[in-house]
């Protein structure tokens, strides 16, 4: 499979953002050029760009029960236009 | 009707606006719930206390910050609350980056984002390495590179500063980096 695909830039901003430094200080330069010539790095952060990828995507849907009992416990069931508009075709 | 006119009739009681405002948030609440609690019905709890609090204490919301950002502040606290009182789990401690971070040869994963939805197994290796990581940095992590909040705005809902919060997302991510990598890589002959 293809790993979520990083850009120099990305990694970049990403490391000199956590450092707190400007693209442009000499230590992210002095980054760029290590980074230009290391695969374990391009790896590294290609894999935790990957990481956060899979965590973004792995969403909860609230059920429609989970939905009505909120409502209830707020005492706001008779604005709860979806579960009034359910009941009706139930009936 | 924007957000703030929601907010606004409804600290003057009207009750289908607080409806309203409920409706825009319940699943943006349940499912960060979730992303901390890795459990539906603690998620769903949460949710309910929640907006309970926040029903509680509509009036004395300035409008100086979002209402997002109150809501995340209090999911964030009542799930910590949660995690602390149970005292029984033990968590790794991840203040070693030398540990942390190790130099890797390339490794093809078997998952990408888009197998996420319909896989179990993938689920779980997510979930098991998510509650392996201590709450605090968890919450950091979701916070900032889950629900895409600024490194500001994590600070201000976590009470941290911003060195801190740098700190603690990059130790969370190469510690979930970690532990997923192993499980998510194809056996090597």
């Amino acid at each position: 499979m293809n790993q979520t695909k990083v850009s120099c830039k990305d990694v970049m901003s990403h490391i000199c953002d956590n450092l707190g430094e400007d693209m442009d200080s000499p230590r992210c330069k002095a980054i760029k050029e290590h980074l230009d010539n290391c695969d374990g790095c391009q790896n590294y952060f290609s894999s935790v760009n990957g990481t956060i990828g899979l965590y973004k995507e792995y969403n909860a849907k609230l059920s429609k029960e989970g939905h009505s009992k909120l409502f209830d416990c707020l005492g706001l069931s008779e604005f709860d236009v979806d579960s009034i508009d359910s009941k009706e075709k139930d009936s | 009707m924007n957000e703030n006119e929601l907010i606004e009739k409804a600290q003057n009681g009207d009750r289908k606006s607080l409806a309203e405002l409920v409706k825009m948030y319940e699943q943006t609440v349940y499912n960060f719930a979730f992303k901390i609690c890795r459990d539906k019905e603690r998620a769903e709890n949460t949710m309910q206390e929640t907006f309970l609090r926040m029903v509680k204490n509509l009036k004395q919301f300035s409008g100086k910050s979002k209402l997002s950002t109150w809501l995340y502040t209090v999911v964030s606290n009542n799930c910590l609350m949660l995690a602390r009182s149970n005292k029984r789990r033990e968590y790794t401690s991840i203040d070693d980056d030398d540990n942390l971070i190790k130099e890797t040869k390339l490794v093809e994963w078997k998952y990408t984002p888009a197998n996420v939805t319909e896989n179990n197994e993938l689920k779980e290796v997510l979930d098991d390495a998510i509650k392996n990581l201590p709450p605090d940095y968890r919450v950091v992590f979701l916070l900032r590179d889950v629900e895409g909040l600024s490194t500001e705005e994590t600070g201000k809902i976590t009470d941290l500063s911003i060195a801190a919060v740098k700190s603690r997302l990059h130790r969370a991510r190469a510690f979930l980096r970690n532990e997923i990598s192993g499980k998510l890589s194809y056996e090597s002959n």
